[in-house]
């Protein structure tokens, strides 16, 4: 069944335009969005998720986003933004306890979501920050609070903006197997080509706002990638290639 | 942490209700004195109280909702755009009761310039807002004082408005700034777990559950009543709603609604304490504005805000 669908879906802001046909997503997908800088990856995330309107009708199960209201969205959605902030020096546990918000409906959340929230960090070997103030944290340990953040959110589907930016390969590995194996519809611009063959199921290609492709692992061809990118691709490579 | 709080508010206000021009002995007063006492001092100990709480509740939630450390009512030029409209109704001969309303009024278009000078693509720049503040701050004053020169007669004097002061004290304006008060907190305690959220970027806060434009835009027009009903009855008190919001921060964390909880409290101890600072620093019976000596404190930590977050305040 198709969690998300649009129909066609536009969106202008000054000289940038991105059109896209229309499209869907199964429940459970891995999608990653591939694509250069200023492609539109952030852009249809944005859309997406409502924090921009375009044109075109986007559903979830069936229901068109504008008539969903701002906390079932969050039941549905969980986001990580490129840039996440928090001002003040919250702990690492009161960030990722506040991913709860919808879950408990905007009231106070109870022991279950403490328990929880400390299950979490402990799933993604964040306990020994979780009374640290966030603000503190380096880029790549604020980055893994923030993705903890959304996860505690339990939406249905996850929107990362680059989950694995500022993080080093073995966190990157790891954030990228847990996705994986989730449930849950992950979609989500990557930058690593590899990581991305590697752990998802299907490719949306943007170029200049417009869909290149819509292939699985298989349709990703190095002649797609050399298009995507204005780059040469060879696969016979002398790369290093890295597991856990 | 909280009993030490609340202590510390009763031994203010016992210090509070003790200084003053006229040395007083609990034990021994003569009618005099005991007039000074509960029909003077106390509805002023308690006015200071209150004053400091609304300032202090607003300090907090423009800290929280402009995303910078250095808000309050004073800094974003709200105060003085309040102070503003208060003269203008005040030499216009508006009902009193309406004075208020017009410092509303505004104190919310001094806030709305100072925030859409300072916002570009929906990210608010932390030191282009304070520079704005400045600038509404300066014309408002000066506006003030033009008011001042041509209305001469009907408005108390300058010193009072850019300086503030507890001058007017009665049962009936401590009724309504308490009210206020009382109802605003409540208001705010209630989204107290909403409000947390506005602590992140936008995007993340609105995926999160949280309406955020209509959420900030009640807590701007609540913190701004605030601001500008105290105004209205004291002129311009600033830094109180700098400080306060630091401090308690500091003392019980980033919890919102244990930050307003804190603040106002503080609020309230901070400006019984200036105030009777104010009433007794010159001896004879002369006493200062209450303004002079909460902006001597803020400014002071104002600079230390400055030299300690001054990286992230020009980095983001």
């Amino acid at each position: 069944m198709a969690e998300l669908q649009f129909d066609t879906l536009t969106f202008t802001r000054g000289e940038f335009n991105l059109q896209l046909p229309q499209l869907r997503v199964i429940r459970g997908e891995k999608l990653a969005i591939l694509g250069e800088n200023g492609s539109g990856k952030s852009t249809l995330l944005q859309l997406l998720t409502g924090l921009l309107e375009g044109e075109g009708t986007i559903r979830y199960d069936r229901e068109p986003l504008k008539q969903i209201s701002t906390i079932e969205r969050a039941h549905i959605f969980a986001l990580l933004p490129q840039q996440a902030q928090v001002i003040f020096p919250f702990s690492v546990f009161e960030v990722v306890l506040f991913g709860r918000f919808a879950r408990t409906d905007g009231r106070q959340p109870s022991d279950q979501d403490h328990k929880q929230t400390h299950e979490l960090l402990k799933q993604l070997a964040l306990e020994p920050l979780s009374e640290r103030s966030f603000n503190q944290l380096s880029g790549g340990e604020q980055r893994r609070v923030m993705l903890a953040r959304a996860l505690n959110q339990q939406a249905s589907v996850l929107f990362l903006d680059e989950p694995n930016a500022s993080l080093d390969v073995r966190h990157s590995l790891d954030i990228f197997t847990q996705l994986q194996q989730t449930t849950q519809t992950v979609i989500s611009p990557v930058h690593d080509i590899n990581l991305a063959a590697r752990f998802f199921d299907r490719f949306w290609l943007l170029k200049n706002g417009r869909l290149l492709a819509d292939v699985d692992r298989a349709g990703l061809t190095t002649d797609l990638l050399a298009e995507t990118y204005d780059v040469q691709v060879s696969t016979a490579t002398d790369s290093f290639t890295f597991s856990r | 942490m909280k009993k030490l709080l609340f202590s510390l508010l009763g031994v203010a206000f016992i210090v509070a209700l003790f200084s003053g021009a006229t040395a007083i002995n609990p034990l021994d007063m003569s009618p005099v004195e005991s007039d000074i006492l509960l029909g003077l001092r106390l509805p002023r100990v308690l006015f200071s109280a209150v004053i400091g709480g609304m300032l202090a509740l607003s300090g907090s939630i423009y800290q929280l909702t402009l995303k910078n450390p250095l808000a309050d009512s004073f800094t974003t030029g709200t105060a003085s755009s309040a102070a503003l409209g208060a003269v203008l109704g005040i030499a216009c001969g508006l009902p009193t009761p309406l004075v208020p309303l017009l410092a509303l009024g505004t104190g919310l278009c001094g806030l709305f310039l100072v925030y859409r000078l300072s916002v570009t693509a929906g990210v608010i720049n932390p030191v282009t807002m304070i520079l704005s503040g400045v600038v509404v701050n300066i014309v408002a004053s000066a506006v003030i004082s033009f008011s001042k020169f041509y209305f001469e007669e009907s408005l108390s004097s300058i010193v009072f408005w850019l300086m503030g002061g507890f001058f007017i004290v009665d049962w009936t304006r401590l009724g309504v700034c308490a009210l206020l008060l009382a109802v605003s907190f409540l208001l705010l305690q209630r989204i107290g777990l909403q409000l947390n959220l506005l602590a992140f970027d936008e995007a993340s806060a609105r995926t999160m559950g949280v309406d955020v434009a209509r959420l900030r835009r009640f807590s701007f027009v609540l913190a701004t009543l605030l601001v500008a009903v105290a105004v209205s009855h004291t002129g311009i008190i600033g830094f109180v709603g700098l400080i306060t919001p630091h401090i308690a921060r500091s003392l019980y964390g980033s919890d919102m609604k244990r930050n307003l909880t804190a603040s106002t409290l503080l609020g309230a101890l901070l400006l019984m304490l200036a105030d009777a600072g104010a009433r007794s620093i010159i001896p004879g019976g002369a006493e200062l504005p209450v303004g002079i000596i909460t902006a001597l404190l803020g400014g002071i930590f104002f600079l230390y805000l400055l030299r300690t977050r001054r990286e992230r305040l020009w980095h983001g």
